[in-house]
C-alpha cells in the first residue's frame, strides 16, 4: 500500500480539501493540540509536513514526478519534551495518508537492539525491525547506538542494518531518532549515514514556566483531583525550584510532582480519618501536599 | 505431448507463473490477517514425503505487517537461493492447528525431478520408490 | 401447536387395560416433556392420513420408532416403560404445506446399542415409515447427544490429517472420476488415471459401479491404477490418490481387496453408500487400522432422500457417516447436474465439517450440535461442473472440499493431462485473487480469462464450456427462508 501510482493521470484536477477530509488527518492534530500543552513550532513543523505529503500524493495521483519521499526523522530536545507522543501521532498521520501500512509505533532503546557477544546484535536488530515494519521505529537516545571509546562495540552492527533498512525499505518503515539535541549532533557528525537519510528535523524546546503550570493543571484535572487557591500559590513557587534541579525533564517532572502530591493528600486524609470526608476533601489538593515536597526544604541541594 | 509447466509442483500456486516478489507479499498479508503464523523454510529433498523441510527461522507469531516475513524470505534467499523455499502459514485455532497455507517462493535453478523404481514382488504387485535424482548426491552437493 | 383436544394419556391399570389405545393416551406424546441432554432427538415431518391429528400422528410416530405395538401388551408392565417410551413433545406446521408438520421426538439414549448406525436406524427408521396411519414421513433432522457421539469413532483420518497427510493446503483438493464409468480394460483405465493426474488432479476415482465385472478384474484395476498414481507422483513431486473402490458382495471380499489395495501403497480406497451400516461402519475400522483414507460414494442415497415428503434428509446421512467414520462423501456441488439448493448444500457441508453447528432454518439444521471432537469429514462436489464454474465452487463451497471435474477433465479438447492443467490453474488463481482480497465472485471470469492468457489448456476449456449451467429448480429446499423464527 505504498503512495505508488502506475495509473496515468485521471483528470487534471486534484481536489486537496476533499483529500484532506478523507485522511482524517485534522483530527489528529487536534488529538495532538488537546494532548499537548504549547509546543508551537513542532506542531506547525508537523502541519507542513502533513501538507508536505498531500501534495505529494495528489502530484502522484496526477502523475506528476516525485521522487519516493524520505519520511525519517529526527526529534532533538530535553526529556519529557513531548517526543514519544508526537511519536505516536506522526505514525497516525503517516498511515491516514498512507505512507505505513499498518502505523503503529515500537519505541526502543540501545539495549533492544544491541547484544553483548558477538553474532547476537544482527538478530536482535532484525527481531526489532520485524515487529516495527509496517509502522515507526522510534529509537531514544539514539547516539548510544554509537560508542566511539569502544572499539569492539556491536552498536555498530546495529547501525549498519539500520541504514540498509532506511535506505531499501523506505516504504515499509519509517524511524525516528530522538534525543538530547547536542549528542544528537556529536552522533550525525560521526555517523554521516544517518544524517543523509534524515528528512525532517524536529526541536522539541523545552516548556516555560506557564506552559508547565498548564500542563500541571491539566493532568490534575484528567485525574479528577483539583488545586485549592493555596495550592496553586504553592505550585507556581515549586516550578521554577524544580526546574534548576538535575534531572528535570519538563513534563515528566510535573507528573511526578503530582503523584508525590497525590500520595501525601493521600497521607494527609488518612490521618484525620476519624472524621468523615466529604467528596471535595478527595479530590482536593492542598497547599501542604505541596510544600513537603524536599525541593522547598532545601532549595539549594541538587536533588530530584 | 502436453507437458506440466514444471517438474515439481507441491504448494498452492505451483501451476501459476512463479510468484513476484509483490505477489508473495500479499499472500503474507492475507494471511497475516487471519491471525496465522507465517514461517519459511528449505530444503534440498523435495521429496513429496519430506514433512520436515529445515526451518529457516521460527515460525512469526505476532508479526503486524508482511514486510518483516518478507524480510526472512529475502535473507534466506540470499543463503539457499539454489535450493527450494516455502512459505507456510499456520492456524493454531482449535479444529485445525495445522497449516492453512504453503506456496513455493524459490526454487534451485535447474529441477531435475524425481525417479521412479519398480520392484517386482509377488504375483503382479509391483512396490514404487519414488526419490529426487538430487538426492542421490550427499546433501551440500545436490543442487 | 397441538391442535388435538381429545384423548389424554392414561396412567395406572386402565393404561394397560388389554385392548387398543390412541397412542396419545399409551403416553407417547407428552407436550410438557423437557429432553434431556442425554436424550436422542428426532425431527420428523410428518403428513397424516385424513382425519389423524398432528399430535396423535406424532404420538404414533414416537410410539411405532419405540416402544409400541398396535395393542397394549402386559409385559410393558414389567419394564420401566415411561424410560423407554419415546416422547414426542411438540408439533410445529410447516411453512406453506398445510397437510404436514414438523414433529419434534425424544429417545432416551438407552434405547440404543453404543457405536451402532445399525441399532441407531433399525429403531429410527425401521418399520415406522410404512405405518399406514402416516400418509408420508420424513427424517429431517436429528440431535445426536454427546453422550451417544462419544461411543463412535468417526472418521479414521479427517481433513485436518489427510492434507498433512498429502501435504496439500489452502486450496480445495482436484479429483475426476474415470470415464466411461464401465467396459474400459485395466490398462486403458490405469491410462485415464496418469494422464488426470499428471496434469496436475490429486485425485482420480473409481465409480460407484466399477467393482470386478467381465470388462475389467478388480485387481487388474488396481495394478494398472497405482502404475498410473505412482507415475504422476514421480512426474509432479506430489502425493497422488485413485479412490479404488473396494465394494463388493461380502466383507471378506472387501477386506481382501482393501489389502490388496494397501499392499500397493494407496492412499485412499472407496466404498459405496449401498454396501449398508454395518459394512460401512466395518470398513471404517479396517481403514482407522491401516492408516487409510475411507471415501463414500453416496450411491442409492436419492432413492431416499430427495423427495421433500417422504424418506430421509440427506442432513441426516451426513451426520450418520460422520459417525460411523468415512473421511469423503459426496455431499452436493450447487451448480453442477445433481440435485443441490445452495442453502441446504451449505447445512451438509457444515454438518461434515464443523466443530459444533448451531441451530440454524434456513439451512435447514434444526439443533445446535456439539460433534464431540469426531473428526471432520471432507464433502467432495461431483457431478456437472468445470473449470469456468471455480470461482462459484470456491464462494459455495469453501476450501475443505474435493472439486470433482470428470467429465471437465476427461472431456476437454485438447486431452485430459490439458483439461486437468485447465482446472488446477483455474483453481489457484481463483484462491490467489481470493486471498489477494479480489472480489473473486463477481471478477470470476476475469480472474479466468486473464490465468488463461498463460494457460492454453484453460482458454480452450472456457471456450468449450461457457455455457453449460444447469438451471433447474431443487426438489429439496430448505422450509425456512432466511430471519425466519420458528413457530411455537
Amino acid at each position: 500500500m505504498s503512495a505508488k501510482s502506475d495509473t496515468p493521470p485521471a483528470s487534471d484536477e486534484f481536489d486537496l480539501e476533499a483529500e484532506f477530509r478523507r485522511s482524517n488527518v485534522q483530527e489528529v492534530l487536534d488529538k495532538l493540540d488537546r494532548e499537548l500543552i504549547g509546543l508551537q513550532s513542532v506542531k506547525q513543523r508537523i502541519r507542513e509536513i502533513a501538507a508536505l505529503l498531500l501534495v505529494d500524493r495528489a502530484r502522484r495521483q496526477l502523475g506528476l514526478e516525485t521522487g519516493a519521499p524520505t519520511l525519517h526523522m529526527s526529534f532533538t530536545g530535553n526529556p519529557g519534551t513531548g517526543k514519544t507522543t508526537v511519536a505516536m501521532r506522526m505514525a497516525d498521520i503517516l498511515k491516514n495518508l498512507g505512507y505505513v501500512r499498518q502505523g503503529h509505533l515500537v519505541s526502543v532503546t540501545r539495549d533492544d537492539l544491541v547484544g553483548q557477544y558477538i553474532g547476537h546484535t544482527a538478530p536482535k536488530t532484525r527481531e526489532v525491525i520485524k515487529k516495527a515494519l509496517g509502522g515507526v521505529l522510534f529509537i531514544d537516545e539514539a547516539y548510544y547506538l554509537y560508542k566511539p571509546e569502544n572499539e569492539r562495540d556491536y552498536g555498530q552492527e546495529a547501525i549498519e542494518i539500520l541504514l540498509q533498512v532506511m535506505e531499501n525499505q523506505r516504504d515499509d518503515l519509517v524511524v525516528i531518532l530522538a534525543g538530547y539535541a547536542d549528542r544528537m549532533e556529536t552522533f550525525f557528525r560521526s555517523n554521516p549515514g544517518f544524517r543523509s537519510r534524515i528528512a525532517h528535523h524536529l526541536d522539541f524546546p523545552d516548556y516555560s514556566q506557564g506552559e508547565l503550570f498548564q500542563i500541571a493543571e491539566l493532568m490534575v484535572a484528567h485525574q479528577q483531583y483539583k488545586l485549592s487557591p493555596g495550592a496553586i500559590t504553592a505550585l507556581k513557587e515549586y516550578i521554577p525550584l524544580r526546574m534548576k534541579q538535575e534531572h528535570f525533564a519538563n513534563a515528566r517532572s510535573m507528573r511526578n510532582a503530582i503523584d508525590r502530591a497525590k500520595l501525601r493528600q493521600a497521607n494527609r486524609l488518612f490521618e484525620k480519618r476519624a472524621t468523615k470526608l466529604t467528596r471535595t476533601d478527595l479530590m482536593t489538593i492542598e497547599a501542604e501536599d505541596i510544600r513537603q515536597s524536599r525541593i522547598f526544604a532545601e532549595p539549594d541541594k541538587k536533588r530530584g | 505431448m502436453h507437458e506440466n509447466p514444471r517438474n515439481m509442483t507441491q504448494g498452492q500456486f505451483s501451476f501459476l507463473p512463479p510468484l513476484t516478489d509483490d505477489q508473495i507479499k500479499k499472500q503474507i498479508t492475507y494471511a497475516i490477517s487471519k491471525g496465522w503464523a507465517v514461517s519459511v523454510e528449505y530444503t534440498d529433498d523435495p521429496h513429496p514425503r519430506n514433512s520436515y523441510w529445515e526451518m529457516w527461522c521460527q515460525p512469526m507469531f505476532d508479526t503486524k505487517d508482511a514486510a518483516a516475513v518478507f524480510m526472512e524470505v529475502q535473507e534466506c534467499r540470499k543463503v539457499y537461493g539454489n535450493l527450494y523455499i516455502k512459505v507456510n502459514a499456520f492456524d493454531n485455532t482449535r479444529w485445525r492447528e495445522s497449516l492453512a497455507m504453503s506456496f513455493i517462493v524459490n526454487r534451485p535453478k535447474v529441477e531435475p525431478g524425481f525417479g521412479l523404481a519398480r520392484t517386482e514382488a509377488e504375483g503382479r504387485t509391483i512396490r514404487y520408490r519414488i526419490s529426487s535424482y538430487a538426492t542421490d548426491k550427499p546433501t551440500g552437493k545436490r543442487y | 401447536m397441538s391442535k388435538a383436544t381429545g384423548s389424554k394419556e392414561l396412567t395406572g391399570a386402565t393404561r394397560y387395560k388389554s385392548g387398543v389405545l390412541e397412542y396419545k393416551q399409551m403416553g407417547y406424546w407428552q407436550p410438557d416433556y423437557v429432553p434431556k441432554d442425554t436424550d436422542v432427538i428426532c425431527l420428523f415431518r410428518i403428513t397424516p392420513q385424513p382425519g389423524v391429528d398432528a399430535d396423535e400422528a406424532a404420538a404414533a410416530v414416537a410410539g411405532e420408532s419405540s416402544t409400541a405395538t398396535w395393542t397394549v401388551v402386559w409385559t410393558d408392565r414389567l419394564t420401566a416403560a415411561d424410560n423407554y417410551r419415546a416422547k414426542a413433545y411438540r408439533v410445529d406446521p410447516v411453512p406453506n404445506a398445510p397437510d404436514q408438520f414438523f414433529a419434534y421426538i425424544a429417545y432416551d439414549l438407552d434405547l440404543f446399542e453404543g457405536g451402532s448406525i445399525p441399532n441407531l436406524t433399525a429403531s429410527i427408521i425401521g418399520n415406522v415409515f410404512g405405518f399406514k396411519a402416516v400418509k408420508a414421513l420424513r427424517l429431517e433432522d436429528m440431535r445426536i447427544p454427546v453422550a451417544y457421539l462419544k461411543t463412535f469413532d468417526g472418521p479414521p483420518t479427517g481433513v485436518i490429517v489427510e492434507r498433512e497427510r498429502l501435504d496439500k493446503y489452502g486450496r480445495p483438493l482436484l479429483g475426476a472420476t474415470t470415464k466411461p464409468k464401465l467396459g474400459l480394460s485395466g490398462r486403458n483405465y490405469g491410462r485415464v488415471v496418469y494422464e488426470a493426474l499428471k496434469g496436475g488432479l490429486d485425485f482420480t476415482k473409481d465409480d460407484e459401479n466399477i467393482n470386478s465385472q467381465p470388462f475389467m478384474h478388480w485387481r487388474d484395476r488396481f495394478l494398472y491404477c497405482m502404475e498410473g498414481v505412482n507415475r504422476a507422483a514421480a512426474a509432479s513431486g506430489e502425493v497422488k490418490g485413485h479412490y479404488l473402490n473396494v465394494t463388493a458382495a461380502t466383507m471378506e471380499e472387501m477386506y481382501e481387496r482393501a489389502e490388496f489395495a494397501k499392499n500397493l501403497g494407496s492412499v485412499i480406497i472407496m466404498i459405496d453408500l449401498v454396501i449398508g451400516y454395518t459394512a460401512i461402519t466395518s470398513m471404517s475400522k479396517w481403514a482407522r487400522k491401516n492408516d487409510m483414507i475411507l471415501h463414500l460414494h453416496r450411491a442409492g442415497n436419492s432413492t431416499y432422500a430427495r423427495q421433500k415428503n417422504h424418506g430421509i434428509n440427506f442432513r441426516v446421512i451426513c451426520k450418520w457417516m460422520r459417525m460411523a467414520g468415512v473421511d469423503h462423501i459426496h455431499a452436493g456441488t450447487v451448480v453442477g447436474k445433481l440435485e443441490g439448493d445452495p442453502l441446504t448444500v451449505k447445512g451438509f457441508y457444515d454438518t461434515l465439517l464443523e466443530p459444533h453447528t448451531p441451530k440454524k432454518l434456513e439451512h435447514g439444521l434444526f439443533f445446535d450440535q456439539d460433534w464431540a471432537s469426531l473428526k471432520k469429514c471432507m464433502p467432495v462436489a461431483s457431478g456437472g461442473i468445470h473449470a469456468g464454474q471455480m470461482h462459484q465452487l470456491i464462494h459455495h463451497l469453501g476450501e475443505d472440499v474435493v472439486l470433482q471435474f470428470g467429465g471437465g477433465t476427461i472431456g476437454h479438447p485438447d486431452g485430459i493431462q490439458a483439461g486437468a492443467e485447465a482446472n488446477r490453474v483455474a483453481l489457484e488463481a481463483m484462491i490467489m485473487a481470493r486471498n489477494e482480497g479480489e472480489d473473486y465472485l463477481a471478477k470470476g471470469p476475469e480472474i479466468l480469462a486473464k490465468a488463461a492468457k498463460s494457460c492454453k489448456p484453460l482458454q480452450h476449456a472456457l471456450d468449450t464450456w461457457k455455457n453449460i449451467t444447469f438451471n433447474y429448480a431443487s426438489t429439496d429446499t430448505v422450509d425456512f427462508v432466511p430471519q425466519a423464527t420458528p413457530a411455537r
